[in-house]
């Protein structure tokens, strides 16, 4: 990283507090994402994982923090809001519309229009078939047509498929929540290149997962929650072993680099 | 790739599609046989287009209503009141015909958008919600027919949508006996289905993708062609095209478009397909509730237009048990009751295919309690289909 430190990060959360009732889900946490980086995000269940990705998702309001995109403090009301500044969320469940087309899914709610009369617009199917094309071919991403249904399409294609449509649109950040959760061994290398793929191209990348190899093969750096706090934020290096064993630690708690600096 | 090969790809990749139209054409086929050509007279069709306007466009309406995972079951009888209401409109208050039909058609998508608000604003299951308006419009009907019975409609513009025909060119010596207009615009339809084919396929060829082999190509357009040619022939060999019949068409050619061409009815099937996903695509699901309720509504007023015309009269039970034949032809015609999937086009074959089944049985003589457990067959048996092609597709 290191023309990229010169500049600031694409994505910063300062101090993010968010609770639940009387449950603190975050207790204020840092995390900074630079350009061209793919940041893994690990933590057992509960530590604030998904809660904190859904703060910089726009689908949860902070309680308190900050959220700055290329140096510029943002407020998200909701996902659309995070979309146009960039921020693209791969959820765990596709979010697909299976009884659509691939091309129709990858423009799901940005359709591109030929003609407008009135309020109704129609649509331009050849601009869109030809960009999902191009956009597929791009990220060397193995579907015969376009024009076949979601639910013809094996759980690694729809995988691709959510992060293809993600891409779509010249996004700065793309959230990968769980991808690989659901996937066959052969499918799961497929998702992994295609991350590589994309940080090649000059995306920058989070990464949600429990799968621990996941994170060791393609994150430059991890950051690790327990229990609402960033426990630690430090690069993959190493033997996969030591990863692992490093990792476990700082999930149950055994190890801490920030114990002193924040009160629970 | 040999012909016979390609064939049976096609049907096996398109069974659901090709389905409906096959057993429409079993069906008609069989009854023209068992009534030795009656049920394909010119007479006997114009009369099952008729017959089939009032349900059709409800089933239209009521397809997008079952795409977006909901159903309605108010639009009988509110197809019903409106029609009591453009009665009462045109001997009561004295409006003109013109002023009447936008009048009840706006008061169609009134009530639409109340069943919407019900559904989309308080999260009350639509068959819930539609249930009350199923007997909300009966009273309704009821109260506005109370005091005088059955009003009889005087009005011969209005009582021309369900009875009347399009005009003809004078007689000029040419065809004596054939509506000329019906004809041409058979040939119309023909000229148009066939340019758009081919500037499609060109179009697509230009991208380099694999569409029709030729032969087959030829086939599809033959095939067509001379359904729509053959469809002109016998409807002009009565009085010609009824103007139920041009309703239909509209209402078909327009949803059609909507569905298949624009924004909106993309959004519609991805609302159907994924509610969760469309929102998160900034698609607003209860935008489109609204607006999918709202033509839910405006068709049911065009339906009870149509049963009113048709009538010459609104009646104290109009509209009993349409909101039935309507999802009955929906789902014949390849709607699924799990949402996203289903067409205009399909449902419209679908209430053709239901009031198929009573011309012909009528005609054959067949008692109405063994007609209606036919119904029920056919009903079944589509679902079946539906839902066997279904997983064997995957």
């Amino acid at each position: 990283m290191e023309q990229t430190t010169e500049r600031s990060p694409v994505v910063e959360l300062q101090g993010i507090k968010k609770h639940f009732g009387a449950v603190q889900a975050l207790r204020g946490v840092d995390l900074a994402l630079h350009h061209n980086e793919v940041l893994g995000l690990l933590g057992d269940n509960a530590a604030g994982k998904s809660t904190l990705m859904k703060v910089l998702s726009g689908a949860y309001i902070p309680d308190g923090g900050q959220i700055l995109i290329e140096g510029q403090e943002v407020h998200f009301a909701n996902p659309m809001d995070a979309r146009r500044k960039g921020i693209e969320m791969v959820y765990q469940d596709y979010a697909l519309a299976n009884n659509l087309d691939v091309s129709a899914n990858v423009f799901m709610g940005r359709e591109v229009v030929r003609v407008k009369l009135g309020p109704i617009g129609v649509l331009d199917y050849r601009y869109m078939e030809k960009e999902t094309r191009n956009l597929l071919a791009r990220l060397k991403i193995d579907i015969t047509s376009v024009r076949q249904k979601v639910e013809r399409l094996s759980g690694g294609q729809r995988q691709a498929v959510a992060i293809a449509r993600a891409t779509a649109f010249d996004a700065k950040v793309i959230i990968m929540d769980e991808p690989t959760a659901a996937l066959s061994v052969a499918a799961i290398d497929k998702v992994i290149d295609l991350v590589r793929e994309l940080k090649a191209q000059g995306s920058s990348i989070i990464i949600i997962s429990h799968r621990l190899e996941d994170i060791y093969r393609v994150s430059d750096r991890m950051i690790v929650l327990r229990q609402g706090r960033k426990v630690t934020d430090t690069p993959v290096e190493g033997e996969l072993h030591d990863f692992r064993e490093k990792v476990v630690a700082y999930m149950i708690g055994a190890r801490d680099d920030y114990r002193d600096s924040t009160a629970g | 790739m040999s012909f016979l090969d390609e064939a049976r790809k096609l049907l096996r990749e398109n069974i659901r599609e090709y389905g409906m139209f096959i057993a429409l054409f079993v069906i008609m086929a069989y009854f023209a046989f068992a009534t030795d050509g009656l049920f394909i007279s010119s007479r006997n069709i114009v009369n099952l287009v008729n017959q089939t306007g009032y349900i059709a466009v409800l089933a239209v309406g009521m397809t997008l209503v079952i795409v977006i995972r909901h159903i309605d079951l108010s639009v009988g009888f509110l197809a019903g009141f409106l029609g009591a209401v453009a009665a009462i409109s045109m001997t009561s208050w004295n409006l003109s015909v013109y002023l009447t039909i936008p009048l009840v058609l706006g008061l169609g998508i009134l009530a639409g958008l109340l069943t919407s608000t019900l559904v989309a604003e308080l999260g009350i299951p639509a068959f819930v919600a539609t249930l009350a308006g199923w007997l909300g419009y009966r009273g309704a009907l009821q109260l506005a027919t109370r005091a005088t019975g059955t009003i009889i409609i005087p009005n011969d513009t209005f009582n021309a949508i369900g009875n009347k025909f399009i005009p003809d060119i004078p007689d000029i010596g040419i065809l004596p006996e054939i509506h000329k207009v019906t004809l041409l615009l058979g040939l119309l339809g023909i000229v148009l289905f066939v340019s758009s084919e081919i500037l499609n396929r060109s179009r697509l060829q230009k991208q380099g993708i694999e569409g029709l082999s030729t032969p087959m190509f030829i086939i599809k357009v033959l095939f067509v062609s001379a359904l729509i040619g053959g469809i002109a022939w016998i409807l002009a060999g009565y009085q010609g095209l009824s103007w139920t019949a041009v309703v239909i068409l509209l209402v078909a050619i327009i949803y059609d478009f909507i569905t298949r061409r624009t924004v909106l009815g993309r959004h519609i099937y991805a609302v159907g397909g994924n509610p969760e996903a469309a929102e998160l695509s900034g698609i607003s699901v209860k935008r489109i509730t609204h607006t999918v309720f709202a033509s839910m509504g405006m068709l049911a007023a065009l339906s009870g237009i149509l049963f009113a015309s048709r009538l010459q009269s609104a009646t104290t039970t109009a509209g009993t048990l349409f909101e039935l034949d309507a999802i009955a032809a929906a789902f014949v015609g390849g709607v699924s009751a799990a949402g996203g999937v289903g067409t205009v086009i399909g449902s419209l074959i679908g209430a053709l295919v239901m009031t198929s089944l009573t011309s012909g049985m009528n005609l054959m003589g067949i008692d109405i309690s063994y007609q209606y457990i036919v119904r029920a067959i056919v009903l079944a048996a589509a679902v079946i289909f539906d839902v066997t092609t279904r997983n064997l597709r995957k």
